[in-house]
């Protein structure tokens, strides 16, 4: 281990020992710590700190180098890899530009780092990229050792566009100090910022010292335990927050703030403290806000475990800083609502619910973002719309009118429902790849978010609630604190159902293949005698015999087919006058299956997947046919549709 | 001797005209009835395709099942194309993008064209409206006649005010959207950025309110002073809007108020919604074609109050009777579509 260069030492004594505060305690074996000191200065837009990295190496690899993500250089200029990921989709803010400078960078014996230190582009090779830079080591540290960095920085904060920065007075301080890559046997995994892309982290201890002017004073809202509020000089006031065993430290400031507490307790869990940071003119919406975080504490908890951290800090950011919304860090997630957000459109619960969720799916199952990002983002959405469906029930469309949100009305079944725009564009990528390796940014979102969503729900439909709980829960178990991929998740479900679903994640977390089921033919027609030439008597006669000589019944064909390229297990639903019906099991595999019923009672339409199992279907308009057409519905659509085309062409005429 | 009436008292004499001769909203509704049945036949037969062996027709019935359409729109693109798109982004603090224009199909695209064709009739229904309502016995053969006569100066204002909307749009609406883009995100909170697109919205409904009544004032003069030139005509028209502002305003508004409480009427009663207990087929489309014509009627009422409006003298003072041939020799001015026959109108 080497030696603590005496300024950090002074430093750490300064910060006080990793002792946790009363009912706190290391939930994980550390890899990176940070002890961090810094000050804002809101005129300049800059944070500067010092900070102390305690990292150990618990690779079987020997470190010679460290790589750090410098992530607000992606807002250095239009030439970062950041930028140039957005497509030219958005055009910069005006002072939208940040930066991150290192100046100053030893170890513990004294040792000056930053003159080795250069900047990489392992993605790309974009050489105007600073996101990432790597310094070597004067000497390779050996698994098992740990090594302390010291590390002055200077952060510009952009204004507001993708996550962090600043609006006015509002400070969403993320992603802003030199952060360590997280080590692997396989060398450093230390991605570029870009535009389609989260982050991977190790687990560690955060103990930062917040210093901002006074007119902050109670407004500062951060990742973990708040444990000391003191006045420092010149007029300012300073803030420390603790949190152990989590991968990354977010901030917050806004004199604006109104901040509300609130308690979650629930039998059998611990006691989470919730803090709201509301923006004023939000005020009255705390109550939905903080049900909303209950609702996730209770139902992700269930499922997946207790919430292990003490604390809970929701975020809403100002008016023109919503690129910061919806977006979480260790026990501090950013919300988003609106002035006018009528309750049945479920916002902002939704957006609560869901960046909770990543407390789970990110935070405690820490995979990384950036090469498998369906395990958060989509894993989250499944669960999330299971959650917003016990707790709130369907919600309705909003439809923006001039800005002004107003709700349809029209009730959407389930919240899972949102996740159908997959079928946009189901076929643009195979679900399972790296962020940065997806199409754009719309297929990233229909494949990490909507598609795994839907797999996750499908597969659930398949295998049984129960089972599919139990999976979840032996994967959480397992992972938590970890770095999980799609492979342990895969691993879990088989352990925890004793049975072979590799089929199934072939189909559709490695496919862009589509499912798509469809009754092509539904018929039932009067049974009729039978004509020809029968045996009666050892001789052919145009009888037929009697049990089949009266025409009685209907003889009934349904045809069911496989449109889509992937084969899933349906079941195929007849329904019959007189309640009747039969269900069958098909393996989904032929491109397709035709059943008969004769002199059978008469049929009335045939399902298939009646259940609604296949989520992934694209298209359930074609999975039942009626025998007998019901032309009602058509009529009075139709009889709609030409009232309001009169309407239509009517106001497009009077206005002049 | 001049006629101060109030913006209601013309408002409601002209819905009195539009009460006394209801064949001209009868005509209107007619004209509206078959553009738009051009596209509900294509409409029709694609929803009995895809309905009427569909087990969810049972529940479409009675309530529109956002899941099922939300597929149909994106199974079968070329029905509407970019139409919901582009109402959306009418309805937007953003406005319409062309690109939804391009991307319209099918149906929605149909739609657009058979506006522009409506509009041209509206063009000539106007002519018509106005002529009839300065007859004291009037009928739908009066209402054709006169949509005829005045039918190219009618197109050319419509076109004309058409346009001057459209540029509104564009320039008022969508151009302070652009240009305030960043200026709206620098703001202190989101009611105040609302209350930014509300100005922007009023501002806009205001040119649009504005190109509206001096277009229909327009016509109206056009119809009531057939004695003056063209050009004279045009500028009276003009001068008679800029010179009661707050008269022809008020009936705007009242027009707008009434239409608008029909509308939000229709919605709370909502008989399309409910299954087919409630309105069976035949009866909804009744009901339906009735609030079309009640609409109609007001409609009416609100150009024959915008005449009531700009009149000073009682009318009738026009009327299609034949007059006596001019003593030879005598050089009565005549113009290009107003023939010697017609005698000076009242005066403004």
């Amino acid at each position: 281990m080497l030696r603590v260069h005496a300024g950090i030492a002074l430093l750490a004594l300064a910060g006080g020992a990793w002792t946790s505060p009363a009912g706190a305690a290391e939930l994980t074996p550390p890899i990176a710590s940070y002890q961090i000191s810094c000050r804002l200065d809101p005129d300049r837009k800059t944070v500067e700190g010092t900070e102390l990295l305690t990292w150990t190496n618990r690779t079987r690899v020997t470190a010679d180098s460290l790589q750090f993500h410098l992530y607000l250089n992606a807002f250095r200029n239009t030439l970062s890899s950041f930028w140039r990921s957005t497509g030219g989709a958005r055009d910069p803010l005006p002072e939208s530009w940040g930066s991150i400078e290192i100046t100053r960078m030893s170890l513990a014996d004294g040792t000056d780092l930053l003159p080795g230190l250069r900047y990489i582009a392992p993605d790309d090779g974009n050489p105007h990229d600073r996101t990432v830079a790597e310094v070597p080591l004067p000497r390779p540290v050996a698994p098992g050792e740990t090594l302390h960095v010291a590390i002055d920085f200077r952060s510009r904060l952009p204004r507001v566009s993708n996550r962090s920065g600043y609006k006015g007075d509002f400070f969403f301080v993320a992603q802003w100090f030199p952060k360590v890559g997280v080590l692997e046997d396989s060398g450093w995994n230390c991605h570029q910022y870009d535009a389609r892309t989260e982050f991977f982290s190790d687990f560690g201890n955060y103990d930062v010292t917040i210093d901002v002017p006074a007119n902050f004073r109670g407004k500062v809202g951060a990742t973990g335990v708040r444990v000391e509020e003191r006045d420092a000089p010149g007029g300012r006031v300073l803030y420390r927050f603790r949190q152990e065993s989590v991968h990354d430290f977010a901030w917050t400031a806004d004199p604006d703030y109104r901040v509300h507490r609130d308690v979650f307790r629930e039998p059998g869990a611990p006691e989470v403290e919730l803090f709201l940071f509301l923006q004023p003119e939000h005020a009255g919406q705390e109550v939905r806000h903080f049900r909303a975080a209950k609702a996730g504490l209770s139902g992700y908890g269930r499922v997946l475990g207790p919430y292990p951290y003490r604390t809970l800090t929701l975020v809403d950011p100002a008016w023109g800083a919503r690129g910061a919304g919806g977006m979480e860090y260790p026990t501090l997630i950013t919300c988003g609502t609106s002035w006018i957000a009528p309750g049945s459109v479920q916002s902002p619960e939704s957006v609560t619910i869901h960046e909770f969720g990543h407390q789970y799916f990110y935070g405690l199952l820490a995979s990384n973002e950036f090469e498998e990002p369906w395990l958060d983002e989509g894993f989250n959405n499944y669960m999330q719309a299971r959650v917003l469906a016990s707790a709130y029930g369907p919600n309705t469309p909003a439809l923006s009118v001039f800005g002004y949100r107003v709700s349809l009305g029209i009730p959407i079944h389930h919240p899972l429902d949102s996740n159908r725009r997959y079928f946009t564009g189901p076929t643009a990528d195979v679900m399972a790849v790296p962020s940065f390796r997806y199409r754009d940014r719309a297929s990233f979102a229909l494949n990490a978010y909507n598609k795994t969503a839907l797999t996750m729900a499908t597969l659930e439909r398949l295998m049984g609630t129960r089972q599919m709980d139990r999976s979840l829960r032996l994967y959480a178990d397992r992972w938590r604190f970890r770095h999980p991929k799609t492979g342990d998740w895969i691993q879990a479900v088989q352990d925890a159902t004793k049975q072979d679903w590799r089929w199934f994640f072939d189909r559709t977390f490695f496919s862009s293949g589509i499912v798509d089921y469809a009754v092509a033919e539904a018929k039932s027609a009067k049974a009729r005698a039978p004509r020809g030439l029968f045996e009666s008597g050892g001789k052919l006669t145009e009888r037929p015999p009697p049990d089949l000589a009266p025409a009685s019944g209907y003889d009934s064909v349904v045809t069911v087919t496989r449109q889509g390229d992937v084969p899933l297990p349906v079941e195929v639903v007849l329904r019959f006058e007189g309640g009747r019906t039969h269900r069958s099991a098909w393996d989904g595999e032929a491109r397709w299956k035709r059943f008969r019923v004769d002199r059978g009672p008469r049929l009335i339409e045939a399902l298939v997947d009646p259940d609604e199992k296949i989520l992934l279907d694209v298209d359930r308009t074609n999975n039942g046919r009626r025998v007998e057409a019901d032309p009602r519905a058509a009529a009075r659509w139709t009889a709609r549709s030409l009232f309001w085309m009169q309407n239509i062409l009517d106001f497009l005429t009077v206005a002049w | 001797m001049s006629r101060r009436a109030s913006a209601p008292a013309c408002f409601l004499r002209g819905l009195g005209l539009s009460l006394a001769r209801p064949y001209l909203a009868l005509s209107l509704w007619l004209i509206q009835l078959l553009v738009a049945s051009v596209v509900i036949l294509p409409m029709s037969n694609t929803l009995h395709e895809q309905l009427d062996h569909s087990p969810a027709a049972d529940r479409m019935v009675a309530t529109p099942d956002f899941g099922w359409w939300e597929t149909f729109r994106r199974t079968h693109p070329d029905v509407l194309g970019s139409f919901p798109e582009l109402a959306a982004g009418l309805l937007s603090a953003e406005g319409a993008k062309r690109s939804d224009i391009q991307g319209l199909r099918g149906v929605g695209a149909v739609t657009l064209s058979l506006a522009m064709l409506a509009a041209v009739l509206h063009a000539f229904a106007l002519g018509g409206i106005l002529g009839a309502l300065r007859e004291p016995s009037a009928s739908l053969v009066i209402f054709c006649r006169e949509g005829m006569r005045r039918f190219p100066a009618f197109l050319a204002f419509t076109l004309a005010a058409a346009a001057g909307a459209l540029a509104a749009y564009r320039w008022i609406y969508v151009g302070t959207g652009k240009a305030l883009t960043a200026r709206v995100q620098e703001l202190d909170s989101e009611p105040q950025a609302m209350a930014l697109t509300a100005a922007r919205l009023l501002l806009l409904l205001l040119v649009l309110a504005a190109i509206k009544l001096l277009s229909d004032s327009v016509r109206a003069i056009w119809v009531a002073r057939p004695d003056l030139p063209p050009v004279s005509r045009f500028f009276a028209g003009l001068a008679a809007a800029l010179s009661r502002p707050g008269r022809l305003l008020g009936v705007l508004l009242l027009y707008a108020s009434i239409t608008a409480g029909l509308y939000l009427l229709w919605l709370f009663l909502d008989p399309s919604a409910g299954g087919e207990a409630r309105f069976a087929l035949v009866p909804l489309i009744l009901t339906q074609q009735v609030f079309v014509f009640l609409r109609l009627l007001v409609k009416v009422g609100y150009y024959a109050g915008v005449s009531e409006a700009l009149t000073r003298m009682p009318s009738p003072e026009y009327s299609y009777v034949p007059a006596a041939p001019p003593a030879r020799g005598s050089a009565a001015p005549g113009t290009a579509d107003e023939p010697l026959l017609d005698r000076p109108a009242g005066r403004i």
